[in-house]
Formats: structure tokens, C-alpha cells, sequence
């Protein structure tokens, strides 16, 4: 039921490759970018350049004489416009060195041309009109070419949720990769296989090189048999993982293992140095990849995004919130209290100060991905995703675990009210028990103010059910208690049953968080 | 992008004597809230004449003055905010329906001030695993009362939660009907005259072209990413056979007896390369000679379509044809008012469309003239039947070389989208106009069950001697008729 035809366009390339560097660039669809923002040649190599057009509309790519203003030429083309529609834009000018023809959408162009002589950078550039601000890239002609060689797999058959000892199994199939990218081929194997990378990787100098992984599903990266960066189990490419490690210049022993449970498949290697910027080493390129050394998504977007400014009326955001559970509600309150309440565990699930959010992650391009909160002193009450009531026999049974995309079991969400102040209060029942949630702010966040919470339970209480408040280490303060000594919470009736602060369900619960001084700028995490 | 548009202008000029789009159909783009990104992604109708639009950015703002003649009468309001998109607007009984990522929600504004504050939840049982592509498409009510949603696939191939890829209903008391399985990546959903229902969906995997596909209860859409879930449908049956890849649906349908295959394909590259909203008019003339026709929008191309549909042997199938384009964003919700306007709107975040607006709210008016146009194209067992919307002139609608066909269909296949394969060339061997002049019977040697049919209409002319407007038609021959 395997064809055994894995990498037969690698093979294919090999023949090839002995007489031309391949180069593979793309156009990103609807981005208005190149996905290779650099890649570097030996002088007077033959390059063989395919450049293929994802896009819905027209590009080309022509790399033009190092130090060449590209922008300059683009703009020149747009003084004659019809003039340059009859030549498809393509400009003419001595400092060119290789050009695609205009490439119509979903087709692509090839050209071979030898790699000028001399050392240096190179620029390349779309020149239809409005494309070249966005649409550049660097060809870099060095004497040292960084990046994998040698690369090897190693293909392995099995079902796993988890990287397994690769070691300790035989491979199905193994053989070169010739382009020297990290790459599966969908065509073949769909589902249940592993591969290990193995090859040389070539660094230009000493130094501290950064290396971003991504897989569908589990990935690991090791450096001269140290593990670097992993991402092991069953998940998307929504996260790239990073990790860092220094490296003499030269060659150094890399492996790369993967597995694909079932569904998409994708793997994402890229690395950076001092002197270069983000490179991919693997074939496909993650959407949010930096880009010229400037992230397309900021890891920790500052205020230059889209913040959500609360300003006398609180500020609802429901959206992909990093550590907030499934369906998450972000509520940004006047004062500087903001929340993240989850409409799957009908929880309280993130706390945090200042700021509330940055939209711009899902404002701008497709809204794919986890947006940590934008302000300070980011708590997480009760640590990992978990409901809010649960019947246990005695206080030192363990909380229930919760999974964070399923709804919660025996929670049904209800929705929630504005009130003439725009605060919401949310509704669920739980066990037949209607309950409501709701905060009050007391003061400012920045400067001693407190978060009021008030649960209201309404209809027959079972035996044994408690509110779990907190998780951590717990200490008595002032009534209350520290929780990791990072914020203090007052209940009355709590009680502390190892790590976790519980009351027993009653039909009203008021509790007041707050943290102990002005704001740290760390991030409190379990 | 700019190319495009200066070539445009280039070839219209070129042909300035020909009619226009906008001689018949005319857009009006309308300024929006500076305050805001106005991608609209969902429209309803409301009491008074006022009108709700839902963003990608998950808010709802109400509409005024959006029907008056003169566009800088038109008044916003915002409704609500931070709902994860809204794809899907209901009114009843005083409650804004919404389909949002997780759930259909209603709103209601409690004290009057114009702001909804009540938030309740009709149904959230669908599954969300947190992948951007998991968008939630739902529509207004059927006859029974209730909201039919697509649910978009986790990715183009997978489905990793509850019902991904799959259309259901949410009943009045909020419970959820899973009801189609088969669904890649929708980009709209609404119903024809009859109350029927219909969604779009996506070139990809499984999808040689962009769709328009008849959601029949019990039916598999096409691609089979989310047939896990037939084990929490107990009254869909049992899970359908795989379909084979790199097949064709005329084949697997032999094989897959839940197979319904798409009732149109909206042409890729043609059409369009991302369907999206759907709008029946029901405007009773209102919007000229195309009554209970629908409209299908295309976000990457900024146009919008017009689609007849028939039955032939139980099956819905029927024609696409081209008719305006130049919608200044990437057009996704849409809804025609009584009176014959239609209101669109969209952006082109995340996919580019050919508008080059991030994001629009637009008008289309009937101007009053009637444009010569194919009215509706019929499949007959050796051919077709075209009636047009003007008479036509027989020298030249009654010669067979006046017309031209070439029919291909795709290739049924796991990877993602086709190329257009198995192309033929049938011949047009007879064109006889109808006493009336309204009509004309093509016979075609010959018709292929399962293809698309593309026919070209380059040399007809109307009793007034004006060529079509838009002189190709394709038609999705799921069926040939016996008679």
C-alpha cells in the first residue's frame, strides 16, 4: 500500500545537481513576498533558479549587480507606466544579471545563469508595480556556503503520539536529499511515519546562531548530539520553538527527527546568525518565519501593533489568547484589570495588569495563532486549564484535569450580560447548579487595587463540591493568602489543601485578588 | 495589481462602443467608521429599513440610510465587539442571531440604548481546536426555524475536532443536527428561492475548482476529511466509502452513494479562485430580469456570478455566468434587501483580492435597463435550451457557428485543486430560435455526464444588434435529462 517512490524528485536532482545549485523561490500567496529573503552561491557556480508563483497575480524576480538601488529601478518603470506594460514591466537596465519572465499566477519560470565572480550581495526584486518595497531578496556569493549538506534520511514506519527512539528501529527507507533542504513529500507517505535528517551543518563563523523549528507533528532538533530545540507530541505548526546554541565555524553533526501522526503534515527548520537573518533549512517555510531579520509577528508585540485601548467602558476580545483555555473571552476593564475567562471550562483562566491586548496577530493576515496579553504581571490563578467546580471526596483528592480544546464535561456555557457599565457578567450551569461570574474593580492595578469576583450559585448545591481559587505554593497573608507570592487572594472559607486553594460551593462567593506591589513587568507562570 | 486594473482600462477603451456592466448594474462603495476595519463578513436585514453587518473582526454595527440614493446618508452604529469573527446573521423576535467561531450566539439590546447586552448561547457543541482555518459559517432560518452551519475543515486536509468539516443544523431549542459530512473550506452559505440551501466552498484538496454545492440532509459533500465523525452521527448512517483519489466524481459516485457532487463549479480562474457569499434574489424584478436566480461572490476576484439551477433526475445542477465586477475589496457577505439592493461586503486580509481595498461595504442598483444576457440555460438530452433576456436576432442566434463549447472536468484528488482534465470539443450542430425570440435550442454532439460545459456565445446578437454582455456560460452537467 507504501509506493515506494519517496524522494524520487530528489534522486531526480541529484544528476542534476553535480551541474547547478538549484534554487527553489516561491511567492507567498497574498503576501506580497518572496519566501527565500536570502540564499547564497559559490562564485561562478551554475545556478539553477526556479521560481515558481503561488500568488494570484503576476511577479518576476531579477537579481540585479551588487549595491543596484532596486527600489530606484522599480520607481523608474512607474514614470512610464504604459511603457512598461508592454514590456510585462521587465525594465531595462545594464546592472541586471538574470531575470525570470513575468510569471503568471500557479506557474513557475527557470533560468540557469552563472553566479558572478565576485564576493558580495546581491539584490533581486519584483519589479511590477508597487511589488518591490515588499518583494526583495539578497543573493549571497561566498566562498563558504553555510547552510546543511550532506543531508540524509531515514524513513521509519509507525504510529506514534511522541518521538520515539528512532535508534532502536530500522528504517523503512533511507537515502540522500540532494537540494540539502529539510522536506517531506506529501505525495507518498500521508500518515504514521517518522524521519530522521541527518548531515553536516556548515557554520560561516563562531558564534551564536538561533534556530527556529516547527512541526506537524513532533520535531527535535540536536547540534553535535545535544538536543538544541523540541516540540515533541500532537500538534499543528501554529508555534515555531526556538533555540539557541553557539557553534565554532565549520562543520557540525545535525539530526532532525519528526513524526506525522495523522492529517497535515509539515516540517520547518530555519536559523540565524549575527551577520545573516532568518534562513530557512527546510523546504517549507512557515507563514510567520522572519523575514529579513524583521518578524512578521512579533513574539512580544509592542504598542507599534493594534492595542486595544480600554478607556472608560471595559473591552470584550474574543480570540486565540495564549494559556486561556478553549474558547477564551479577554475582558480589558478601566483601572488596568484585565482577565481571560474561558467559555470551554468556564473559568477564570489568565489575570494580568497595564495593557490589555494587541489584536494585531489577528487583525492582520489570515488571524492564525496565540497572542500572549500585552501588559505586566500576567497570573494564571489555578495554572493549567481546569474547571472551576468539582466534587471530591476529601480536599487532598486531585483536581480533575481538563483538556484545553474539549468543552468542559458537565459545564454548559450560556453566554453573558452586559451591564449599564458594559461589565459583563458570564453565565453557565454545572450539575444542574445555575451559576454566575462576574468582577468588580476596586482602584488601580498599577497601585493597590483589587479584582472583586463574585460567583452566585443558584439551584441545589451538590455534597462535596468546591470552587478551586488557586494553585501554588500557598501562604497565609492577611486574611488571605500569597500565591507563589506573586498575588494575594481573599476568600472567605478558603481552605489550603496542598497546592490548591479551595472553598466549599456556596450560593454566593466573593473573591479578591490582588497583587502585592506596583507592577514588576515579569510574567508569573506555573 | 495595478497592471491589471491599467490593462482594463486599456481594453475598455478599446471597445467603447460596447455596453457596460455599470449600464445596468451600478456599485456604490460607502465610507465606513473611521474607528474601525469594516471587513464585512456577514450582512442581515433588520426592522425599519436598517441593516447589521458582522466583521472579521468580530464586531456587529447597524446600518442606516445604506438604501438611500445619495450613500452619504448612510449612518453606523456599533452593536457589539470582540466576537471571533461573524459568519452568520439572523434577526428574530428581536434577537441578532450570530455564528461566530465557537458558537451561535444571541444578542439582544436590553435597555435601548442601540448596544446589544445581552450575549446567550443557542449552541456551542461544535468543536474548536484553536487553527485559524476553522471559520464557522451559519445562515439565517430555514422553514423550520433552523441555522445551518459549515463548519471549515482544521486545516485543508484534517479534522481534529468534533465536526470539522462538516455542515449541521442548530435546532430552536439548540440542539445540533449533524447533517452533511463532506465540507472543506467554506466561504459562504444561504438559501435559494425555495428555502433550499447552499453553501460555497474552496479549491483544495478534494476540490478541483471553487463550488457551489446543494446541502441535501444525509449527503457527503466530497471531501472526506471528516468522516471520523460519522461515529457521533448515529442518524447519518454509517460512514461512506473512501472515495478513491485522483478519480473523478461521475466515478466515485458510482461507488459512494452519499456522494452529491457539486451543483456548480464556479470556474477556477474564470469565475473566480474563492467563492464566497451567496444571495438569492427575491426582490420580484426589483434587481432586474434575474428573480430567484442567485449571486455568488467571489473574494479573490472582487466579482460577483450569476447561477441558474435546475433539477435534473433529482439532482441539483446548472449554469455560472460572469455579471459585475470591479467591487473595490474581497467581497464575503452579502444580502438583497426588498427593494432589490444589494449589499456586499468584505476585505481581503489573509487572501489577496483583486479590488486592493483591505475592506469595503458596498451597493449594487439595478439601474432599469435590462442587459442582453443568457436568462437561463436548461440541460436537454442532446443539448441545451438558452433563453435569453432580450429577443434575440435569429440570422445570428440561429446559426450553430455563432457558438462554440469545449467541456473538461477535474481531476477528484487529495492534493490540493486540479487542473482542468479529459477536455473535449463537442460540436454545436444546431441552433433553432423560438417563435418568440426569446429562445433558442442548441444540439450538441455530444454532452459528457460529470463535465463542465463551456459555452462560448461569441457571435449572438439581439434583435437590437447588441452582443451579450457577458457571452460565456458554464454549465455543470451533473445529469442529462431523458427528455
Amino acid at each position: 500500500m507504501f509506493r515506494p517512490v519517496f524522494l524520487l524528485a530528489a534522486f531526480a536532482a541529484t544528476a542534476f545537481a553535480q551541474e547547478a545549485r538549484t534554487v527553489t523561490i516561491k511567492t507567498l500567496r497574498a503576501q506580497m513576498r518572496y519566501d527565500t529573503p536570502e540564499f547564497t552561491v559559490k562564485p561562478g557556480e551554475k545556478v539553477k533558479l526556479v521560481f515558481e508563483n503561488t500568488d494570484d497575480m503576476p511577479h518576476n524576480l531579477i537579481i540585479f549587480q551588487a549595491g543596484t538601488d532596486v527600489l530606484a529601478v522599480a520607481a523608474k518603470l512607474m514614470e512610464k507606466p504604459e511603457e512598461a506594460v508592454k514590456r510585462d514591466w521587465m525594465p531595462e537596465d545594464p546592472r541586471m544579471l538574470a531575470h525570470s519572465k513575468p510569471v503568471q499566477p500557479k506557474a513557475k519560470d527557470e533560468i540557469i545563469f552563472k553566479a558572478p565572480d565576485k564576493v558580495g550581495v546581491y539584490p533581486y526584486v519584483c519589479t511590477f508595480p508597487g511589488h518591490a518595497a515588499m518583494m526583495q531578496g539578497k543573493m549571497r556569493v561566498s566562498l563558504t556556503q553555510p547552510g546543511l549538506a550532506d543531508l540524509k534520511f531515514a524513513l521509519y514506519l509507525g504510529s506514534w503520539t511522541k518521538l520515539p527512539d528512532f535508534a532502536a528501529l530500522k528504517p523503512h527507507r533511507e537515502g540522500d536529499i540532494a537540494d540539502g533542504l529539510i522536506q517531506i513529500k506529501l505525495d507518498d507517505y500521508k500518515n504514521q511515519f517518522g524521519i530522521v535528517y541527518t548531515g553536516k551543518l556548515v557554520a560561516p563563523k563562531e558564534g551564536d546562531y538561533t534556530f527556529s523549528i516547527a512541526g506537524d507533528d513532533g520535531v527535535r532538533l540536536s547540534i553535535d548530539g545535544k538536543k538544541v530545540v523540541d516540540h515533541d507530541g500532537v500538534h499543528g505548526t501554529t508555534e515555531i520553538k526556538e533555540g539557541k546554541v553557539k557553534l565554532t565555524a565549520g562543520a557540525h553533526d545535525v539530526r532532525m527527527e519528526y513524526f506525522q501522526g495523522t492529517g497535515d503534515a509539515e516540517i520547518y527548520l530555519a536559523w540565524k546568525g549575527a551577520d545573516f537573518a532568518n534562513t530557512p533549512l527546510s523546504k517549507w517555510v512557515h507563514p510567520q518565519a522572519g523575514v529579513g531579520g524583521k518578524p512578521v509577528v512579533k513574539k512580544k508585540p509592542g504598542k507599534t501593533g493594534i492595542p486595544l485601548i480600554v478607556g472608560t467602558e471595559p473591552i470584550v476580545y474574543r480570540n486565540f489568547i495564549t494559556n486561556s483555555g478553549g474558547r477564551p473571552i479577554a475582558v480589558g476593564y478601566p483601572g488596568g484589570f484585565n482577565l481571560a475567562w474561558s467559555a470551554a471550562h468556564m473559568n477564570l483562566t489568565l489575570l494580568w495588569r497595564g495593557d490589555f491586548m494587541d489584536a494585531a496577530l489577528h487583525w492582520i493576515d489570515r488571524g492564525g495563532g496565540e497572542q500572549p496579553p500585552l501588559g505586566d504581571d500576567l497570573l494564571r490563578p489555578t495554572g493549567d486549564v481546569s474547571v472551576p467546580f468539582a466534587i471530591l471526596e476529601s480536599t487532598e483528592t486531585a483536581w480533575p484535569k481538563a483538556d484545553k480544546n474539549n468543552l468542559a464535561e458537565g459545564y454548559s456555557w450560556k453566554g453573558y450580560a452586559l451591564d449599564a457599565k458594559r461589565f459583563p457578567t458570564f453565565s453557565y450551569e454545572w450539575n444542574g447548579v445555575k451559576v454566575t461570574d462576574r468582577f468588580d474593580t476596586g482602584g488601580q492595578a498599577s497601585a493597590g487595587g483589587k479584582l472583586i469576583r463574585t460567583l452566585k450559585l443558584t439551584g441545589p448545591i451538590p455534597a462535596k463540591a468546591f470552587l478551586r481559587i488557586a494553585a501554588g505554593t500557598l501562604q497565609p497573608e492577611g486574611g488571605g493568602f500569597s500565591v507563589d507570592g506573586a498575588f494575594t487572594v481573599t476568600v472567605t472559607g478558603a481552605q489550603a489543601a496542598g497546592r490548591n486553594l479551595l472553598v466549599p460551593a456556596r450560593a454566593e462567593i466573593k473573591i479578591t485578588y490582588a497583587w502585592p506591589g506596583g507592577i514588576t513587568g515579569h510574567a508569573h507562570q506555573h | 495589481m495595478k497592471r491589471t486594473l491599467l490593462l482594463a482600462t486599456l481594453t475598455a477603451s478599446a471597445f467603447a462602443a460596447d455596453p457596460k456592466e455599470s449600464d445596468y448594474y451600478q456599485i456604490t462603495t460607502f465610507d465606513t467608521p473611521a474607528t474601525t476595519a469594516m471587513e464585512v463578513s456577514a450582512i442581515e436585514l433588520l426592522p425599519g429599513g436598517k441593516l447589521a453587518l458582522g466583521t472579521r473582526r468580530g464586531e456587529i454595527w447597524t446600518v442606516t440610510g445604506a438604501g438611500s440614493a445619495n450613500a452619504s446618508d448612510v449612518k453606523y452604529q456599533r452593536f457589539a465587539e470582540g466576537q471571533h469573527e461573524i459568519m452568520g446573521l439572523a434577526w428574530k423576535d428581536g434577537w441578532l442571531y450570530t455564528t461566530n467561531r465557537y458558537e451561535v450566539l444571541k444578542i439582544k439590546d436590553e435597555d435601548g440604548d442601540g448596544r446589544g447586552d445581552i450575549f446567550a448561547t443557542v449552541c456551542d457543541k461544535w468543536g474548536v481546536s484553536g487553527d485559524y482555518h476553522e471559520y464557522s459559517f451559519g445562515t439565517r432560518f430555514d422553514k423550520n426555524g433552523d441555522i445551518w452551519v459549515v463548519l471549515c475543515l482544521t486545516g485543508s486536509f484534517s479534522s481534529n475536532i468534533d465536526f470539522r468539516g462538516w455542515a449541521v443544523r442548530v435546532k430552536p431549542d439548540g440542539t445540533m443536527v449533524p447533517t452533511c459530512s463532506g465540507i472543506r473550506s467554506p466561504g459562504g452559505i444561504d438559501f435559494d428561492a425555495d428555502g433550499e440551501v447552499y453553501y460555497t466552498d474552496n479549491q483544495g484538496p478534494w476540490h478541483g475548482a471553487c463550488t457551489l454545492q446543494h446541502l441535501v440532509p444525509g449527503s457527503f459533500q466530497g471531501h472526506p476529511g471528516g468522516f471520523k465523525w460519522y461515529s457521533k452521527a448515529p442518524d447519518m448512517g454509517p460512514k461512506p466509502v473512501e472515495p478513491k483519489n485522483k478519480s473523478r466524481i461521475v466515478a466515485e459516485r458510482e461507488r459512494v452513494k452519499e456522494l452529491l457532487p457539486p451543483a456548480v463549479y464556479m470556474v477556477h480562474g474564470k469565475i473566480g479562485n474563492s467563492s464566497s457569499a451567496i444571495v438569492c434574489d427575491l426582490s420580484k424584478g426589483k434587481f432586474g430580469p434575474f428573480s430567484k436566480q442567485l449571486f455568488v461572490a467571489d473574494q479573490s476576484h472582487s466579482n460577483i456570478s450569476r447561477v441558474f439551477l435546475e433539477t435534473v433526475n433529482g439532482i441539483k445542477q446548472g449554469v455560472v455566468i460572469p455579471f459585475v465586477k470591479g467591487f473595490k475589496s474581497g467581497p464575503i457577505g452579502g444580502r438583497m434587501d426588498a427593494e432589490g439592493r444589494l449589499y456586499l461586503g468584505g476585505s481581503d486580509r489573509g487572501w489577496g483580492a483583486k479590488g486592493g481595498k483591505p475592506f469595503a461595504f458596498e451597493r449594487v442598483n439595478w439601474t432599469g435597463k435590462v442587459p442582453f444576457e443568457i436568462h437561463e440555460m436548461h440541460a436537454k438530452p442532446d443539448g441545451f435550451e438558452l433563453t435569453f433576456t432580450l429577443p434575440v436576432d435569429p440570422a445570428t442566434a440561429g446559426n450553430p457557428a455563432s457558438y462554440s463549447m469545449r467541456a473538461f472536468t477535474y481531476i477528484y484528488q487529495a492534493d490540493y485543486g486540479s487542473p482542468e482534465v479529459d477536455s473535449l470539443t463537442p460540436k454545436i450542430t444546431g441552433a433553432v430560435v423560438s417563435a418568440d425570440k426569446k429562445s433558442v435550442r442548441l444540439t450538441v454532439d455530444k454532452l459528457t455526464k460529470g463535465h463542465v460545459h463551456e459555452l462560448h456565445l461569441n457571435g449572438v446578437k439581439s434583435a437590437e444588434t447588441l452582443p451579450l454582455l457577458h457571452p460565456v456560460a458554464y454549465y455543470t452537467l451533473n445529469e442529462i435529462p431523458a427528455k
